[in-house]
């Protein structure tokens, strides 16, 4: 126990009398404490009293024992972590004695030696904000800062960022702290301490001096605590902290979390980088598999990869033609290519007795709600039981007969989902679409269209087969077949910035014949193709078209759909955005707000931006008289900005819970469809038990809402809860078409690729959000914002802008020749091991299993085996795996 | 000449020549040859654009192994069938009310829920439809008054109306004909009309419209309602203390199933209520003396009405107190062991049959072949269930066209309607009716929102908390074509 007296009177108090006060107070007390203490404590006390005395000899050879021995006294001491080191213990008392022969002494590196103890005892000595540890060890001889202890140089290192605020404040020289930053970053990095060396060297702003000290021991380290700190970091740090992070990745070659990076960083640049760097081809090829999911169009040039038939393999894989591929290998290996019929989903017989009585007429809402479940069930099967069921089976083919029990634009939806069956299987798709092409309807042939746009989506043709279709059609009279034409462009080349694909849209949105509708899917097809460009020119197109139109016609449902398309060419880009949310504000008043919101609320999709977030929050406090309708967009904003990370994710699931109790009706239909996107495909039970909730909500939009985020949530995961539970709502809602249909699409969506695909457009590991996929998400929630006059009105057919985020869960470990290889995997949910010491376990709770196989939102999977070594550290879709040269074979 | 390769579904065409010269037709019909698509369904695409069959190839700019993709079939062209399906979103409301299954709710009008409920049970009735079809008969009689006619025609009005609807039907004619009828329904309490009872309103209506309809008929069927729900009772009236004995009829709406301590089951409620005791002045002893009533069905109808006199008069409370006791009722009764001597006679051979064709269609199923077949679409029709609407029209009016085989009845009946209360007093709670279905369903009428139950759920009414209990049901004869 330290003397009982209080911490302030000891060191600050410059007043007392310096030698007697000291020296006498403390024996008075000590006395009685003396008794507490063992012999040896004793000796020590007065032991280290003696030095102290000697040290204020005139004798400077007497002083220089005694304040070497006091200096061997502390380093040697060790000490429990809490407890103070005897040594400073005992000399707590005279730090005062000792300051004030410190300021007596003449400079020698005798005084210098004096600073250097006067700086540890500082360490408990000095009052809070002094910062005097710092201040003597400036002083001091500059020795081997470690020797003092962890303690020691943590403390320190909290001084300097306190000191180095200071200093930046006063515009001081900061050269001298700085050489202490360099010897505490070395110490940190050499001891196991990366993140306090992060933490510091991001104190005192000068990160580059991180990448000299890592080390192939520690760089993984650095690197994690780099990366996951960086979504917590204001702009433009983050950039920065990332960019470090990637040239420690790049300098140590672990290239597939640089590509990761680089990526996030959306820097093309250093993926060109990436690939002329590393020469490994199978490496290359991975890199290909990385950026295929990512979703976006990369162009191996010439001068990345000379060769051209390396090329061409690798741009093959970039263009997603294996992913169809793949996939089929999953479901055959898992055993579910055995079509699914509608009537198979909705599971009538659990239903205890109130199935929907008559069923001998036909619905056409009814058999378009099959149709989509159909489509979404079956979706890259290549084989359903109502579309593609062999033409001989029936006269006329059983597959004409079902399309022709959907209703005129049911029919395009019906056509359509032929695409979403045959989805990524270009060739097979195209030829079971081309009977289509002849029809004489018009309906047939938009569906048609779209289901060109649907197969080509997130693949790519080096014939460009849907440009060629499409291209013609957008110019047709017909407003549901250039519609179809549209949006099945807007499909297929979603993210490709194709400057073909522009000229041909472009002209539509100026054009003062088009009707609303044309030019609202007009503008999403442009902002899905440019989506994140910021490209200037698409964005004053479409800002000229929103201010064309009368008011009477941005009061159209769709017109919802032009903002929307002009924010998804700022998606994710921030501060970007900021000129044209200016223009925006010279908007028709009708819409000016809700633009804004729009376009906030794509900008900083991702980004976990929390002022962002209070700014969307405090737009959704205010109470609306006049129905405007801003506050959808609004409440949607908060899902898309905080589903960047987990914590932000969480409060915003919160932020909600009370909109949906404070909120005007406006902003409680928005909640669901928000607490949709926060948790796609991962079914949280909490927002499980929210949603289900608010499926039986008195007004009935809420309810439509909630059931479809249902679907959302659960998306490709055959979660049997929710499952259950819209079972229930089906013969809850039985006789009202219109809740039953967001019912059926909810199944759909629930068993979505029979559970083998995502909606999530997050990927490896969380880390990555792909553009494209959030694009088609967003829309879709646009779209939902208004269910009665879109999905339930003539519109439906957006539902399939969610193709866009649809990719397989699984991971599929292949060979050097891209052959599907089969090695045991443990699977389980993923741990955090962000500044955790050692080698802590990533996995928890795993299960072992044989590739291929399914991951679950929060999944990770590592290797059972030593024989291969995976050539992404990431294990999710494709990838490589290489015979490990030093496996030996057990027994 | 150069060479290409060209991508047709799954198959690829390698080193195709191409004759720059041609017109790309030529090239078309080359690949017809090869895949049998005929040129002008086939599209070529080169990068981007399509290939047509007078363009130029030096236009194209085809390059030596360039590879280029071919889509079409030969498969036949799409075509929308003649004869389109027909959607239920396109159908008139009528035929929507088919396919729905079960006809439109009532609105509630303001504590009218008895009258719905009630509504909704005798709406089940197909024989009182279409013998309200035929009213008012063409020459009217003065038997009727006013009011009652009104009340008639409102109630024949209402039952179309539902049959036609899907969406609800608001009974305001039919309310303010009641009303005028019986102004006790029209009581108001603080400005709004009170809720009422709905066995009263059941009784009322019914007897209005025996009294109505009596006239309508033909002379030689007098009382159509009675042959649907009227119950003829034989009692004797025996006094022990002078050995008097006397017998009487009288005909009866309803059987009540007495509630005491010792009931469980509606049987005994039933078997309760029809003994009693009473006290009148003897003729042979010259003063008031206890005889014992000991009551005997002696004619059953088609509609068996039970009502669970759950209600009595509490002095204390000023209203009518509600027995909670749980008393379970069947899917089916059998009544035979409340039947008059006389009845059971009539009842045995019916009965026996009935017996025989239910066992054959529980056991004998493989031999159902070899029993005609006459006589297997008859029982169906017995079962009534299916098309009870289909032979209503025969056996309703009763004289129209005697059908060769009379239909018997049995005295088994199967339960088609339950009325039931929730609450604590008959003028207080929620009245609901839940309606059997042509096609078999059970339907909750909650007013205006019908919903489908299980016919599990329906033996739970019986009472005994303070969920919704019987108050009226109202059984269907299960009768035998002789």
């Amino acid at each position: 126990m330290a003397p009982a007296e209080p911490n302030s009177s000891g060191g600050a108090t410059q007043g007392q009398p310096p030698v007697k006060a000291p020296v006498n107070d403390p024996k008075k007390k000590d006395d009685k404490k003396d008794e507490d203490l063992s012999e040896e404590d004793l000796a020590l006390k007065q032991q280290l009293e003696l030095y102290v005395e000697r040290a204020q000899d005139t004798d400077p050879g007497l002083q220089k024992v005694a304040l070497e021995s006091m200096r061997q006294e502390i380093r040697t001491a060790t000490s429990s972590m809490t407890s103070v080191p005897k040594p400073l213990k005992f000399l707590r008392p005279h730090y005062g004695t000792l300051q004030a022969h410190y300021e007596k002494m003449s400079d020698s590196d005798l005084k210098k030696l004096l600073a250097d103890i006067l700086s540890v005892l500082a360490l408990t000595m000095s009052p809070e904000g002094e910062r005097e540890s710092l201040k003597y060890r400036l002083l001091g001889s500059d020795g081997d800062i470690g020797s003092w202890g962890h303690e020691y140089v943590r403390n320190l290192a909290g001084e300097i960022s306190q000191e180095y605020s200071k200093r930046q404040i006063e515009e001081a020289p900061i050269h001298d702290l700085m050489d202490l930053v360099v010897q505490i970053v070395a110490f940190h990095m050499k001891h196991n301490a990366e993140p306090e060396a992060v933490d510091l060297l991001m104190e005192v702003e000068d990160l580059d001096l991180l990448v000299e000290h890592v080390d192939s021991a520690n760089y993984k380290r650095t690197c994690l605590y780099l990366t996951s700190s960086a979504k917590y970091l204001p702009g433009p740090d983050d950039m920065l902290v990332l960019d470090i992070a990637h040239s420690i990745y790049m300098k140590f070659e672990e290239y597939p979390r640089a590509l990761q990076i680089a990526l996030y960083l959306d820097n093309f640049q250093y993926v060109g980088e990436l690939f002329q760097r590393c020469n490994d081809p199978f490496k290359r090829q991975q890199f290909c598999f990385i950026l295929a999911r990512h979703g976006v169009a990369f162009e191996l040039s010439e001068s990345i990869i000379s060769d051209d038939v390396e090329r061409n393999a690798l741009q093959d894989i970039i263009n997603n033609t294996r992913l169809s591929g793949g996939y089929l290998t999953l479901a055959r290996d898992i055993e579910v290519m055995e079509p699914k019929s509608p009537e198979d989903i909705y599971k009538a017989h659990l239903i205890e007795g109130r199935g929907s009585g008559g069923g001998t007429v036909d619905s056409a809402r009814q058999n378009l709600a099959a149709t989509f479940v159909n489509a979404f069930v079956n979706a890259g099967f290549g084989q359903d039981k109502l579309m593609t069921v062999p033409a001989e089976a029936s006269s006329g083919g059983s597959s004409s007969s079902w399309l022709f029990k959907n209703k005129e634009h049911g029919k395009s939806s019906a056509a359509a989902s032929l695409g979403m069956i045959m989805l990524w299987d270009i060739d097979s798709g195209l030829a079971q679409l081309d009977k289509y092409f002849h029809s004489a309807d018009t309906h047939v042939i938009s569906g048609a269209l779209l289901g060109v746009g649907i197969v080509n989506c997130n693949v790519q043709s080096d014939c460009d087969p849907a440009l060629a279709l499409l291209a013609e059609y957008v110019e047709k009279e017909d407003a549901s077949i250039k519609i179809g034409a549209i949006m099945g462009l807007g499909l297929a080349y979603a993210g490709s910035q194709n400057e073909q694909i522009r000229s041909i849209l472009m002209p539509l949105l100026l054009d003062g014949r088009s009707s609303v509708d044309v030019i609202a899917f007009a503008a999403i097809a442009l902002g899905l193709v440019y989506v994140g460009s910021c490209n200037e020119d698409v964005a004053q197109n479409i800002v000229l078209a929103l201010m064309e139109r009368s008011e009477a016609e941005l009061g159209d449902p769709l017109a919802r759909f032009l903002p929307l398309g002009l924010g998804l060419l700022f998606l994710g880009k921030q501060e970007s955005v900021e000129a044209t949310a200016e223009v925006s504000k010279t908007f028709n008043e009708k819409i000016r707000k809700h633009c804004d919101m729009t376009l906030l609320s794509c900008a900083y999709a991702g980004t976990g931006n929390v002022l962002k977030v209070q700014h969307f929050l405090g737009q959704c406090a205010q109470h609306l008289e006049k129905g405007e309708s801003y506050q959808g967009p609004a409440v949607l904003g908060i899902a898309m900005v905080s589903m960047a990370e987990e914590l932000g994710l969480e409060m915003a699931i919160r932020s909600l819970e009370h909109l949906l109790q404070y909120g005007e009706q406006n902003i409680r239909r928005a909640v669901p469809l928000a607490l949709g996107l926060l948790c796609i495909s991962n079914p949280k039970v909490n927002v499980m038990d929210t949603l289900s909730r608010l499926s039986h909500d008195t007004d009935s939009e809420v309810a439509m809402a909630a059931m479809i985020s249902l679907g959302l949530i659960g998306a490709g995961t055959n979660n049997a809860r929710i499952a259950g539970m819209l079972r229930n709502l089906s013969s809850y809602y039985y006789k009202d078409a219109s809740l039953l249909f967001c019912v059926r699409i909810a199944q759909g969506l629930v068993h979505l690729g029979k559970g083998l695909l995502t909606l999530s457009p997050y990927h490896s590991e969380r880390s990555l959000l792909s553009p494209t996929a959030l694009a088609g998400l967003v829309v879709i929630l646009h779209a939902c914002l208004d269910m009665k006059a879109i999905i339930l009105g003539k519109y439906h057919y957006v539902l399939y802008f969610l193709v866009l985020a649809m990719q397989p869960r699984m991971l599929l470990t292949v060979d050097e020749n891209l052959k599907p290889l089969s090695v045991p995997v443990r699977v389980g949910q993923a741990v955090d091991v962000v500044g955790q010491a050692g080698r802590p376990k990533t996995i928890t709770g795993f299960q072992t299993h044989s590739t291929p196989v399914l991951l679950a939102a929060g999944d990770r999977a590592e290797l059972a085996t030593e024989k291969y070594i995976p050539l992404s550290p990431i294990l999710e879709g494709f990838v490589i795996l290489k015979e490990n040269p030093d496996y030996k074979e057990e027994s | 000449m150069l060479k290409v390769n060209v991508k047709w579904q799954k198959e690829v065409f390698s080193n195709m020549e191409v004759d720059t010269t041609q017109p790309p037709y030529v090239f078309k019909c080359q690949l017809f040859d090869l895949t049998g698509v005929p040129p002008e369904r086939q599209k070529i695409m080169v990068k981007g654009g399509l290939l047509k069959d007078d363009s130029d190839w030096s236009k194209v700019g085809i390059k030596e192994g360039q590879k280029l993709m071919m889509m079409g079939t030969a498969d036949e062209i799409v075509k929308a069938p003649e004869k389109g399906p027909i959607f239920s979103e396109d159908m008139p409301e009528e035929e929507q009310a088919v396919a729905v299954g079960h006809s439109a709710g009532l609105v509630n009008l303001g504590n009218t829920c008895y009258m719905n409920s009630t509504l909704q049970c005798l709406h089940s009735v197909p024989e009182l439809k279409s013998a309200l079809i035929q009213y008012p008969p063409p020459v009217r009689s003065n038997a009727v008054d006013q009011s009652s006619h009104s009340l008639t025609v409102a109630t024949r009005e209402l039952f179309s109306e539902l049959d036609k609807n899907v969406r609800p039907v608001a009974p305001v004619r039919f309310l303010t004909a009641l009303r005028s009828k019986y102004p006790q329904f029209a009581q108001l309490h603080n400005g709004i009309y009170m809720q009422q009872d709905a066995e009263e309103c059941w009784t009322q209506l019914l007897f209005t419209l025996s009294l109505a309809l009596r006239s309508s008929s033909s002379s030689e069927d007098a009382d159509a309602l009675k042959k649907f729900f009227g119950i003829e009772i034989v009692s004797r009236i025996h006094c022990a203390e002078s050995g008097e004995e006397s017998t009487e009829t009288e005909s009866v709406y309803s059987l009540k199933c007495h509630i005491s301590q010792e009931v469980n089951h509606l049987h005994e409620g039933l078997k309760r209520a029809l003994k009693s005791e009473l006290e009148k002045s003897s003729p042979s002893l010259g003063r008031t003396a206890v005889y014992t009533k000991d009551s005997r069905i002696n004619d059953l109808p088609r509609y068996l009405t039970i009502q669970f006199v759950r209600f009595f008069w509490k002095r204390e409370t000023n209203q009518k107190a509600k027995i909670l006791r749980k008393v379970d009722y069947p899917l089916s009764l059998d009544v035979y062991d409340l039947c008059s001597d006389d009845l059971r006679k009539r009842l045995e051979l019916p009965r026996r049959l009935l017996r025989d064709e239910e066992g054959k269609k529980a056991g004998l199923k493989t031999n159902e072949s070899s029993s005609t077949k006459d006589s297997d679409v008859k029982m169906t029709d017995a079962e009534g269930s299916s098309n009870a609407s289909g032979d209503s029209s025969v056996s309703a009016p009763g004289e129209g066209a005697p059908p060769e085989k009379e239909k018997h009845l049995t005295g088994i009946y199967d339960l088609v309607a339950v009325l039931t209360h929730k609450g604590r007093s008959a003028d207080s709670g929620h009245y609901v009716a839940w309606v059997k279905q042509e096609n078999g369903k059970w339907i909750q009428f909650d007013d205006d929102n019908p919903i489908p139950q299980r016919e599990e759920d329906i033996t739970r009414l019986s009472g005994g908390g303070d969920w919704h209990m019987a108050y009226i049901c109202m059984y269907k004869a299960r009768d035998i074509a002789m």
